[in-house]
């Protein structure tokens, strides 16, 4: 199925999870960084990365800390 | 010299904005010399080979380390009651703090925020547990609204967003400080200059929060130095009592006894 991530469109599985569609999208290394995530504009918790199934046409966005004001 | 922001006692009355800033070295500079406690920054869609933002968020790290500092995640971009609160829970688990500069921008043109949508989402992240810091305009009845809802910290705009106007309606900041003197009133954006801040304190607020105007200074480091004085000096200029303005000249050399002229026939 396909979703999009940050606007980028991936191929997964079927069964996948929210920390799949993470590991599509960083790296391991990339994935030690501060960052936060939310599911079709509703934000995930990072302890239901791996229990939050996706569906097709699903919008992640991933985040990560940058300057602000 | 100290503002209570959620019960937190903090040494310095300025919160600064971590965008802008010509390097990430003179950023750090500029807010250790600010001597501010409280640093601003967000969340954004990055790519992830980049590594700019990590060094950003390093070294804002560091400051907040160093100086025993405090985090302040805005909702910068946010439209809707629903994108910022979802964007608040996001910067809390991230940042371990349930501090939130809510920001929820109402028109692209003047980025003046949505006072419909600001009330909606404060409602929410106060019964989620979020301390609340509101950006939002001069209008006295809709940060009553906000102080209503539980927010002890309001701050409305001097002026739009990165303009460096100043106060453009000291009226209507005069106002809410006077109707609101409980709140903690922190004056946000369109701060251009130091007299800008000075002039908040002159009013009885509590603080100011401003990026812009110290990030895009020829000299950062010491505009924000600049700031820290006039701060200064404002808080002890509203401590001291301001004199009464009066409509006709009063001399201020005592004129009895003035040599010279009055003469009677002269």
């Amino acid at each position: 199925m396909n979703i999009f991530i940050n606007g980028h469109q991936f191929d997964l599985n079927n069964q996948a999870t929210v920390a799949d569609a993470l590991s599509a999208f960083l790296s391991k290394e990339q994935q030690k960084l501060s960052f936060a995530v939310a599911l079709n504009s509703d934000f995930i918790g990072k302890d239901n990365y791996s229990d939050t199934a996706l569906s097709a046409g699903d919008s992640l966005d991933v985040l990560f800390p940058i300057q602000g004001g | 010299m100290s503002l209570t922001i959620y019960g937190q006692q903090l040494n310095n009355r300025m919160l600064i904005g971590s965008a802008l800033y010509p390097s990430p070295e003179i950023m750090k500079n500029a807010i250790l010399a600010s001597g501010s406690q409280v640093v601003t920054l967000s969340l954004k869609r990055q790519n992830p080979q980049s590594q700019g933002g990590q060094q950003i968020w390093q070294y804002i790290q560091d400051i907040v380390q160093q100086h025993q500092g405090y985090l302040l995640p805005n909702t910068a971009g946010c439209k809707t009651a629903k994108e910022a609160v979802t964007l608040a829970k996001m910067s809390r688990e991230i940042f371990n703090t349930d501090w939130i500069k809510l920001e929820v921008i109402g028109d692209d043109y003047n980025l003046q925020p949505d006072p419909i949508e600001l009330l909606v989402a404060t409602e929410q992240l106060i019964a989620d547990g979020f301390k609340v810091l509101p950006y939002c305009t001069d209008d006295l009845v809709l940060c009553q609204r906000l102080y209503d809802l539980g927010c002890q910290v309001i701050m409305p705009w001097a002026s739009p967003i990165g303009t460096g106007k100043g106060l453009m309606n000291p009226y209507n900041l005069e106002t809410i400080r006077l109707r609101l003197p409980n709140a903690t009133l922190i004056l946000d954006a369109g701060i251009g200059k130091p007299s800008d801040a000075c002039l908040a304190m002159e009013m009885g607020y509590d603080g100011i929060l401003l990026n812009s105007a110290i990030a895009l200074a020829d000299n950062p480091v010491n505009m924000a130095k600049a700031f820290a004085l006039a701060l200064e000096a404002g808080e002890q200029g509203y401590v001291s009592g301001v004199m009464q303005e009066r409509q006709t000249a009063h001399p201020s050399t005592p004129t009895l006894d003035t040599p010279f002229w009055h003469h009677p026939g002269a």
